[in-house]
């Protein structure tokens, strides 16, 4: 697979995720460490691996 | 002094200030349009960072989402962040948009469209959807700030008087240095927005016993809102993909945060802006969605979503100073969203309807005059429909601020089929990219006005799935442009490849 296919796929997974978790595993925990958790550390994982892929653009002026 | 006095006082100071800044953007404005509309393409990494922020986070996050997160719970901020984890796509359309933005010398994504598509009608249809739901779109920011100064004040400041404070200032931001002015504001408004938002937090979770005290209460009182499905149906799995759909693809469905894809001066300032912008959205959703939880542990019982975040702000536990500065940052969250979509609306006419279409032998200073004209146009427009909600028998909080954000953000989705088949798919066409387009829209509407809900699917998922299902099946049995495909493609593919993106 290409990089960008992988991270694609990898979006794909994330938004799956982000049904999945709280509606099926999450759905009786009525905490803060339920849904509330989840959502932030997944938003949190999102951004740091968008962060991995920006990083390794290269900063050629034009 | 009343607290009327002062809120007039902090409305002066903020004007003075956003003013004083648009005039000093202005002694940088050269000639033309790509200036005015893009300044000429050149903008910083930490300015467009902010300005890309302050365009994105208008007043629907302290009003909007407060409110939401008020009766609905913690689905709130997984649609919120559903939206953020939607900006992971930037790392395929950023470099794409800057790319052929700078080869091609687009002004507008619509611009983009109709090149890519050799088609006038794609620009021009694409141009029409932003038209038709940005107006509904800006008008909720100016309904937030009149229903925001009228409740901090007591009712002192009529909610007209809020919106044309709100309509006057975006006219002058934008038009004073067009993108300069609308980006140094937006910088300085994004700073305002995320300081007095943390402050005025941290005021309600002191007085809530600190940050372990409140989570316990929030548990103990209302460990409903913790979970979805809520009690009482929200944030079922429909109600959360059809409010969270459109706002997955705001980046490239909303052309005035697409429009800033073009405007990086360099790679560098094109990863400050994105990270900077993750990192923020990241900090101000926390903030807007506790914000929520905080006004439903001071203030249960309240009617109207819309009403938690100025009935909070009139609680004693926050110093009237303390409110007013927030005020002036939820006005300046509306106003930078407002000012870049009337730059936007504006750049859109001129380049995709007037010289597109009424007159292709236009002028640049023509153009330019046009654009600037339709500013307060614009405006006006969305003052009325702001107003005319507003005087409904009911009030226009019976609208609700985040159904009416949402319902906006569904008739742009239709584009997205398009923009994705512009970068993607040599084999979509022009026509499959115009009746997807006004299909979607059409269907969107209907539903949206007949409240009309098949299988419960909210009208953005169902327009969404007939959109795609047209664009590609109209673009099968069309004729695509080849030539223009291959070029556009294949210069990406070679670029991108250059400078290692994906």
């Amino acid at each position: 697979m290409t990089k960008s296919a992988w991270a694609w796929t990898w979006f794909a997974f994330l938004l799956a995720l982000d049904i999945a978790i709280p509606w099926f595993v999450l759905t009786r925990v009525e905490r803060l460490s339920g849904a509330f958790l989840f959502w932030t550390i997944w938003a949190a994982a999102a951004i740091i691996s968008a962060f991995i892929i920006l990083w390794k653009w290269r900063g050629v002026e034009r | 002094m009343s607290a009327t006095f002062w809120v007039w006082f902090g409305i002066a100071v903020y004007i003075a200030v956003g003013l004083g800044i648009a005039l000093m953007a202005r002694r940088q404005l050269g000639v033309g349009v790509s200036e005015f509309f893009l300044a000429n393409r050149r903008l910083g990494g930490f300015v467009s960072a902010l300005s890309y922020s302050a365009t994105t986070y208008s007043a629907f996050m302290m009003v909007g989402l407060a409110g939401l997160t008020y009766f609905t719970g913690v689905g709130a901020l997984g649609f919120e962040l559903t939206y953020l984890c939607g900006m992971f796509m930037m790392v395929f359309f950023l470099p794409r948009f800057w790319l052929v933005g700078k080869k091609y010398g687009y002004v507008s994504p619509m611009e983009l469209l109709s090149d890519r598509y050799q088609n006038r009608g794609v620009g021009a249809t694409t141009a029409i959807l932003a038209l038709v739901f940005l107006v509904p779109y800006g008008a909720v920011q100016l309904m937030g700030v009149g229903y925001l100064m009228s409740g901090v004040s007591g009712g002192a400041i009529p909610v007209v008087v809020g919106i044309i404070i709100a309509v006057v200032c975006a006219i002058a931001w934008s038009s004073i240095a067009g993108l300069r002015s609308v980006a140094w504001t937006d910088a300085f408004q994004a700073l305002v927005m995320i300081v007095t938002s943390a402050a005025v937090l941290g005021v309600v979770i002191a007085a809530l016993g600190g940050f372990g005290a409140f989570f316990s209460r929030l548990e103990a009182a209302s460990p409903g809102l913790l979970t979805v499905p809520t009690a009482g149906g929200a944030w079922n799995i429909n109600m959360f993909i059809g409010l969270a759909l459109p706002w997955l693809f705001f980046l490239i469905s909303n052309p005035q945060v697409s429009q800033r894809l073009f405007i990086p001066k360099s790679i560098t300032a094109m990863k400050q802006m994105l990270g900077g912008f993750l990192i923020f959205g990241f900090i101000y959703t926390l903030i807007s969605v506790l914000w929520g939880f905080g006004a439903h542990l001071l203030l249960p019982g309240l009617e109207n979503a819309d009403l938690a975040t100025p009935s909070l702000l009139a609680l004693p536990i926050i110093p009237t100073g303390l409110a007013i500065v927030v005020m002036i940052g939820i006005t300046a969250a509306a106003i930078s969203t407002i000012d870049s979509i009337l730059l936007t609306l504006s750049s859109v006419w001129a380049r995709d309807i007037h010289r597109g279409f009424i007159n292709p032998r236009v002028s640049e200073r023509g153009e330019l005059r046009v654009g600037q004209w339709v500013i307060p146009i614009m405006a006006i427009i969305a003052f009325l429909f702001a107003w005319w909600v507003t005087e409904q028998p009911q009030g226009g909080l019976n609208l609700m601020i985040a159904p009416l954000s949402s319902a906006a953000s569904a008739g742009l989705l239709m584009a997205v089929p398009a923009i994705f088949g512009a970068f993607f798919w040599k084999r979509a066409t022009a026509l499959g990219a115009m009746v997807s387009c006004i299909a979607g829209a059409v269907l969107v509407l209907i539903f949206q006005i007949t409240g009309w809900k098949p299988l419960g699917w909210w009208p953005g998922t169902w327009g969404f799935i007939v959109c795609i299902i047209l664009f590609v099946g109209v673009s099968l049995f069309t004729r695509p442009p080849r030539d223009k495909a291959e070029e556009f493609i294949g210069y990406l593919k070679e670029e991108l490849k250059k400078g290692n993106f994906i």
